[in-house]
């Protein structure tokens, strides 16, 4: 308590007797301000980034040396655990008997300050510099205790002693003062800025999506997110270590050896593929630096591609189907015209009938091939959210007239008769040609996928939810029910083994884009497989 | 007169492909999907069978496995005809047991004809 009220008396007097300086004085206190700023900039390049507490007491208290003369200059620190620090740099040969009567000072500044009795549990003392000598008789006659404070917190104690009486006077305290204050302001804001760095960076770790891990040189897991557990499929509440993240890797990938490897090499390592029992996941794994650019672990991002190698899959899927769809009809195309050249150039004279049969043939596949290339340009307006429609005031009824009648020849074929039940006419608003488009394709699906029996096209009109919908029930193979949500999307064809028929599925999906952009509504229904379908859309009737 | 059979449900590539058969002298029966093919072959054992892959209720490479399990036909040399041409299909075709594989779409007809009379002048000397 003495030394804080000394050295506050110390100090208030210095800034009195500041009015009173001669000018002599005045080039004494600028070549000290000068050196007062190199030690400050000293002291602030050697702090760097660090954060450490103790090393930041410890560089202050080495800087001391060239602006202040003293026996010893020494620094204490009180862990949190309970521990002290207690560093002692012995400038001038002193006893040990000296060092002990610095230590109880500076224990008794301790209690003072924190207004609390401190009894460390251990004191982990060294001692650097001069050797010592107790055969000296020295005693400390004079000395400075100095608290340095960090962020409003009591990080540590400087203490400068001297066998020399009246040794620290005004000049002293003030150099001490400011260069303490000062160093601990710069350290303070480095903190908080720090401090809020890592906030934002654990913050963004944690909310990641990937699962994140680091480790240390020994291959220790150090930090993990959240997100980590459920990527790897880990169930247990403990915190993790290496061995979890091991065990369920599976021995797919040596996670270890890799670390090891990203570290040896300084280079980070991608593993694109690892393929768990139900996952697949990509890795990258790259050294972790600190301030100095050493290195000191690692990183592990694990990214989850299951849902991307699923789509890969697919797109794969769908690129082959598609190939195979348009090399079909090229083929018929090809073949067909080979042998029309070679019937009209036969020695035995054309065959008009025979002519005609290959030209329908040309004609039939270049009109499914046309058909196709055209889903997919529809498809591809759709997906680009470039689709537009030409909305006039059509009657409906009309329109399902006619494309029934279109399809009769068909459905003739397989002895399927279509049979529309609907008002004699219905008037609003709808693009013509894509609402003609979506009941032909509905048409030519059920035809499709229906071997005997009807189809029936109905509307009605609901006027309370302002709705037309137009309903095609067949009696054919019906749809699953694990299906029936599948079939307006991309890439799905359903083609089960029992009854797979030719057909791309884009004409369900090219209905799907044209009713959603008149605002209406597309589905199907079945009670199940072989026990027919009916599809149907619903329009605005307000639009 | 030696029996084709032709297992493709393209009734477009079917046609233009029997009417060859017919014209370079062969007796062609037309499958429209795996279970027709198969059947058929039941009904009277083809010389030669043309088999396209991706066909509806039994694809190609199982009706090739099915044939190949029948004594009757495991001897019937047939050459796949499809437009699916990625190496894992190619293998599997391979596999099965083809004694011939070509690309639809990069074959003339005549070039089929050709190989339907290579496959079959081959299998005539090894029997």
């Amino acid at each position: 308590m003495l030394a804080i009220v000394v050295s506050a008396y110390i100090y208030a007097s210095m800034r009195e007797r500041k009015f009173l300086r001669s000018e002599a004085n005045q080039s004494l206190e600028l070549q000290q301000k000068v050196y007062q700023a190199q030690v400050l900039k000293e002291i602030n390049d050697r702090i760097g980034y660090s954060l450490d507490t103790g090393k930041i007491v410890d560089i202050i208290t080495s800087s001391l040396g060239n602006l202040l003369e003293y026996d010893t200059v020494s620094y204490m620190v009180l862990e949190p655990d309970g521990k002290a620090l207690f560093k002692c740099h012995v400038e001038k040969t002193v006893t040990h008997d000296f060092i002990e009567q610095v230590k109880h000072k500076m224990l008794m500044s301790y209690e003072a300050i924190l207004n609390q009795a401190v009894a460390p549990k251990a004191v982990d003392e060294s001692i650097t510099g001069n050797i010592l000598d107790d055969s000296l008789r020295v005693e400390v006659q004079s000395f400075f205790n100095l608290p340095v404070v960090i962020s409003e917190k009591l990080v540590g104690l400087i203490n400068v002693a001297s066998s020399e009486k009246g040794r620290y006077g005004a000049e002293q305290a003030s150099i001490l003062y400011t260069i303490t204050n000062q160093a601990a302001t710069a350290v303070s804001k480095l903190q908080s800025l720090l401090e809020s760095e890592k906030g934002k960076l654990a913050a963004v770790i944690y909310s990641l999506a990937d699962g994140v891990i680091t480790v240390d040189l020994t291959n220790q897991l150090t930090v993990y997110n959240p997100a980590l557990k459920g990527i790897l499929g880990i169930v247990t509440e403990k915190p993790l270590t290496m061995f979890d993240i091991v065990d369920s890797l599976a021995g797919k990938v040596d996670i270890r050896t890799k670390i090891e490897q990203a570290i040896a090499e300084d280079k980070p390592i991608a593993i694109p593929e690892v393929l768990l029992k139900d996952k697949a996941l990509e890795l990258t794994i790259a050294s972790v630096k600190n301030s100095e650019g050493e290195i000191i672990g690692a990183s592990v991002v694990f990214h989850d591609i299951t849902t991307e190698k699923a789509l890969e899959k697919l797109r794969q899927e769908f690129t082959a189907m598609m190939v195979h769809e348009l090399r079909a009809p090229l083929t018929a195309v090809r073949w067909s015209s080979e042998s029309l050249l070679k019937n009209l150039s036969a020695a035995s004279g054309v065959e008009p009938a025979k002519v005609k049969d290959t030209v329908l043939t040309i004609e039939t596949a270049s009109n499914n091939m046309l058909e196709l290339v055209n889903d997919l340009l529809d498809v591809a307006k759709i997906e680009a959210g470039k689709f537009e429609l030409n909305m006039q005031e059509y009657d409906i009824v009309e329109l399902i007239n006619e494309q029934a009648k279109a399809f009769k020849p068909q459905a003739e074929i397989k002895h399927l008769a279509i049979n529309v039940t609907a008002p004699e006419k219905y008037s609003l608003k709808f693009d013509r040609v894509r609402i003609g488009q979506v009941l032909s394709n509905l048409i030519s699906n059920s035809i499709k996928y229906t071997d005997s029996g009807q189809i029936e096209i109905n509307l009605s009109v609901n006027a309370e939810e302002k709705t037309a919908t137009v309903y095609i029930k067949d009696s054919g193979i019906g749809v699953s029910r694990e299906d029936l949500g599948q079939l307006f999307s991309k890439f799905k064809q359903l083609r089960g083994s029992e009854h797979a028929r030719k057909g791309t599925g884009l004409g369900l999906v090219v209905s799907k884009g044209i009713i959603d952009a008149h605002g209406g509504k597309i589905w199907a229904e079945s009670a199940g497989e072989n026990l027919g379908s009916t599809f149907a859309f619903s329009l605005p009737l307000n639009k | 007169m030696t029996k084709i059979l032709l297992a493709e449900d393209d009734k477009l590539i079917s046609n233009s492909l029997c009417d060859a058969l017919k014209a370079a002298g062969y007796e062609p029966t037309p499958a429209y999907d795996g279970e027709e093919a198969v059947a058929k072959t039941k009904e009277s054992v083809p010389d030669l069978i043309l088999l396209d892959i991706m066909m509806p209720k039994l694809d190609g490479i199982s009706v090739l496995w099915e044939l190949k399990a029948n004594p009757a036909t495991a001897s019937v040399p047939v050459i796949v005809l499809t437009n699916i041409g990625d190496v894992d299909t190619i293998s599997k075709i391979v596999e099965a047991g083809a004694t011939d594989y070509l690309l639809k779409s990069d074959q003339s007809v005549d070039e089929i004809i050709q190989k339907v009379k290579d496959v079959l002048a081959r299998t005539v000397k090894l029997s």
